[in-house]
């Protein structure tokens, strides 16, 4: 398993190498002269000039691709073009509230969605699958966006439950603020993971080894909890744990609806002004978010399953 | 039973994790739409950015908060300058005794007092090559030497703030004098402008890449660390000067109760907290939750806000919310590239500004509020002549079809598609996709080219585009400001993104920038902005207004363009806000 992992960590590096790669053209191709962004409306032509070396801008593409690789190595991100603040220092400030809002929702809705499919699978067929199916897919159906107005407009302004916009990172008080987002994150959640999870244990339910359970007696309940759940774990595992890296770059809509200083708005002003090693270091942290979860779904289909070992 | 219980108790804790409101101290609520990168005022580039660091850095000058038409009056200097007799030279003395504020930058973290030499550290500061202030343009071929000096330190390792600048002397130290290379009547303005703010040297030091993030400045309120948050609290500066608010203003100020607190010490609150929410809804509706003293109305909240675009809707008045609707010191347009050969015929540019529909337009995308632009100097500024009237701006397709005819394309035949440029928000498309379907009454095609804004500012500075929608706004009360936009030097790259080009024109602009404000230089002003309204160089589009909302408590309200000093005259009665609060 340790060679597994040493291997897999290897792998990293020329992902890391691609990833800078892929940055590094999209930035050249899609951003182009950043400086004219950077320096405001009233910017000169030297001006301009004289920040394009500054920035390292005139160096060789090689050069500058050098640069960005060093930062996938080192973690080195340096400073903000635009804001000029340290970027990791930005990117710790921002990953608090972002987890605050996320990781909470992201259990709640995991958890909720899997008891859920446990039920509807269990009452396959029956009213309550159909309800619920139907239920899933009208959540579905409709935009985020009408969620968060309507959530926020009722929850918070008529009935006043829950903070309208804003974030606290003291506690208890953090919890009004986060409450009503995590609400809106689970409600959207719901609908395409209790599809996928009732799916994926609806699968297994025709298995052989169930019909052997059930001909030996079992019931139901600890067929579904000891057996099923179990082989049902990997395609679950794999879709859990592959969205954990995304909780730390936030969400985006209800970070900017409830004003949540979060990492997705901090990686979207980054787009909206040219700042490029912001951009680069979002990236990259999360390709590397994706490379070390990834290991630790497979590290986990050992747990789930034994037979399934490494070589 | 169980769950149910449960859930009850978790929202009980919910609603109990909320603050109370304090109605102990004179707090101050506003809303920033957008984030403030850091507190360093020579990169305060925005509007929102110059109002937070206006809060706790000050200029040597500012705009009186009442008067109108804007009028400059000494902040940290203790009178207006002495100019020489040839307008170059400007001498400025300082009030005593001003203080920065407390801070470990400073020997036993006290607040040292405001010296010449502060202000000459501040202007190199916005001139420093390493820094790469976005307010340079301000300052750029100013000022005797400083040019020179900036060059001078591009290539070297430090930037050297020691040497001495001929342009920029300490005369003792308490008293500044700039040297000018030329007439710069706009030199005041410049020195309003939140670049040209001034620090210490010691907290810039001390402080070093993080001095963005530790504002110390001679303010009246104070911020000792900024963090990239959504929420900015202020405190008000204990050493701050004495300082009173104004006993005059314009007329009908007194009526309008805004010389109530005439001879009071300011700030006159306790505490500034702004709020930065992007979205309209959650700003409209922390409005209505009174969360917020003062809002600008967003747009999609405007038709439930102001009924039939004049009154204020009686759920709002029942709580004593009052209603400011503003004319701004902007121009919105659609410029032409001139390098394109398309757009070198003038009768075609004008046939297109006169099949817009302005009223249509004007109802859909501005509430019937704003004003039809009839050339580039918006109203409230010399130079703008009410009765001047554009007649290629009138909506008329018959004449639009007789132009586009006399240029060589009749009913748009042999025309090519023409693309605008925008930046990708709704109502930008929305605006062009109006503007298309007029134009198409006419033969012309237009399609829309949606960017992202770096996306925008590139392809326009590197002259990638046939047209362009944008709007201008006001740096300084002074229509150079509007009819640079127009001057052949300041081709892209520059402020000019049309690249439009006309000798006449610019003669008539460089003289006229030479003179100082009054009726020579109004009138020059007025040529210049009737001779370019009929040469068509852009469609002219409108002088927008801002409507907006205070509550009842809020005290002194009166808008200002340029408002990074205003909230230190601002008030909050207490008594009316316990009052009222129980209607929200």
């Amino acid at each position: 398993m340790t060679k597994y992992i040493i291997r897999r960590l290897l792998y990293m590096i020329p992902v890391l190498l691609g990833v800078s790669l892929i940055i590094f053209i999209l930035f050249k191709l899609v951003s182009g002269d950043p400086t004219a962004v950077l320096l405001g409306k009233n910017a000169t032509a030297k001006q301009m000039a004289d920040l394009r070396e500054q920035l390292g801008l005139n160096k060789s593409l090689w050069l500058q691709y050098l640069d960005v690789v060093k930062s996938a190595f080192t973690f080195d991100f340096g400073y903000s073009w635009s804001t000029k603040q340290e970027i990791s220092k930005m990117i710790l400030q921002g990953a608090y509230p972002s987890l605050c809002l996320s990781v909470p929702a992201f259990v709640i809705s995991t958890v909720l969605s899997l008891l859920i499919s446990l039920v509807v699978a269990y009452y396959r067929g029956k009213g309550i699958d159909l309800f619920i199916r139907v239920f899933c897919i009208a959540g579905m159906s409709i935009s985020a966006l009408a969620y968060i107005l309507f959530f926020q407009w009722f929850f918070a302004f008529k009935l006043g439950w829950f903070e309208i916009s804003g974030f606290e990172a003291e506690f208890p008080f953090v919890i009004s603020y986060i409450a009503l987002p995590a609400i809106i994150w689970i409600v959207l959640s719901i609908g395409p993971d209790v599809r996928f999870f009732r799916t994926v244990i609806l699968d297994e339910i025709y298995q052989d080894y169930v019909r052997t359970a059930r001909a030996k007696g079992l019931p139901e309940v600890t067929i579904l909890l000891r057996h099923v759940l179990r082989n049902a774990l990997i395609p679950i595992i794999t879709y859990v744990v592959i969205q954990i890296p995304s909780l730390i770059l936030g969400a985006l809509l209800l970070e900017n609806f409830f004003s949540i200083p979060g990492l997705g708005g901090m990686t979207l002003n980054a787009l909206n002004s040219s700042d490029f090693p912001v951009m680069k270091a979002m990236a990259i942290l999360s390709s590397v978010g994706y490379i070390i979860f990834g290991l630790l779904s497979d590290i986990l289909y050992t747990l789930a399953d034994p037979r399934i070992k490494f070589n | 039973m169980k769950a149910a219980v449960l859930l009850i108790g978790l929202l009980c804790l919910i609603i109990s994790c909320s603050k109370d409101r304090n109605f102990d101290e004179r707090e101050l609520h506003l809303i920033s739409p957008e984030k403030i990168a850091g507190f360093d005022p020579i990169q305060a580039s925005d509007m929102y950015s110059g109002n937070e660091i206006g809060k706790v850095y000050e200029g040597l000058f500012e705009f009186h908060p009442l008067k109108r038409p804007y009028e400059l009056m000494p902040n940290l200097a203790d009178a207006l300058p002495s100019v020489s007799a040839d307008g170059l030279t400007y001498t400025i003395k300082l009030k005593q005794g001003v203080l920065f504020h407390d801070s470990p930058a400073f020997k036993e973290g006290k607040g040292r007092e405001l010296k010449a030499d502060d202000v000459i550290y501040s202007i190199k500061r916005l001139a420093d090559p390493k820094l790469q202030a976005k307010g340079w343009w301000l300052l750029d071929d100013k000022i005797i030497g400083l040019n020179e000096w900036r060059e001078k330190n591009v290539a070297a390792p430090a930037t050297t703030y020691d040497e001495e600048i001929e342009g920029l002397k300490k005369i003792d130290a308490l008293t500044v004098a700039f040297k000018l290379k030329k007439p710069y009547p706009q030199f005041l303005y410049a020195l309003a402008m939140p670049y040209a703010f001034i620090v210490p040297k010691e907290a810039v030091e001390h402080f070093g890449k993080e001095f963005l993030n530790h504002p110390v400045g001679t303010g009246p309120f104070i911020l000792p660390v900024f963090q990239q948050s959504n929420r900015i609290v202020y405190t008000k500066n204990p050493t701050f000067r004495e300082k009173l608010y104004p006993s005059e203003g314009e007329e009908g100020d007194d009526k309008r109760g805004l010389l109530a607190d005439a001879g009071k010490k300011i700030p006159l609150v306790d505490k500034i907290i702004v709020d930065i929410i992007v979205e309209s809804q959650p700003k409209w509706l922390s409005f209505q939750k009174a969360r917020a003293d003062l809002l600008e109305i967003p747009k999609d909240n405007f038709d439930s806000a102001v009924l039939g675009g004049k009154e204020l809707a009686p759920e709002l008045k029942s709580k004593g919310i009052r209603l400011f609707a503003n004319a701004q010191l902007d121009v919105t347009f659609f410029a032409f590239n001139h390098d394109d050969p398309l757009f070198k015929n003038k009768k075609l540019r004008q046939a297109m500004s006169m099949a817009w529909d302005r009223g249509e337009a004007n109802k859909l995308f501005y509430n019937s509020a704003a004003v039809e632009a009839q050339s580039v100097i918006p109203p409230g500024l010399g130079g703008y002549r009410k009765e001047f009237r554009n007649p290629f701006i009138k909506y008329d397709l018959d004449m639009a079809k007789k132009l586009l005819a006399e240029a060589g394309y009749p009913n748009g035949k042999g025309l090519p598609a023409i693309t605008i440029q925008t930046r990708n928000e709704t109502v930008s498309r929305q605006i062009i996709e109006h503007f298309a379907k007029n134009l198409e009454k006419i033969g012309i095609t237009i399609k829309v080219g949606m960017n992202t804004w770096p996306e925008l500012v590139n392809k326009v500075t590197k002259r990638q585009h046939q047209m362009y929608t944008m709007a201008w706004g006001a740096d300084y009360p002074d229509a150079e400001n509007f009819l640079g936009l127009l001057y052949c030097p300041n081709a892209s790259p520059g402020s000019n993104g049309s690249n439009y080009c006309n000798q006449d024109f610019d003669t008539l602009f460089k003289t006229a920038t030479l003179l100082q404000d009054g009726p020579e230089r109004s009138a020059f002003y007025e040529k210049l902005n009737e001779t370019v309204a009929v040469d068509s160089p852009w469609i002219f589009g409108f002088h927008r207004t801002k409507f907006y909302l205070s509550q009842a408590w809020l005290k002194n309200f009166k808008f200002m363009e340029f408002n990074h000093s205003q909230f230190q005259y601002l008030n909050v009665d207490l008594e009316v806000k316990k009052e009222l609060s129980k209607k929200f």
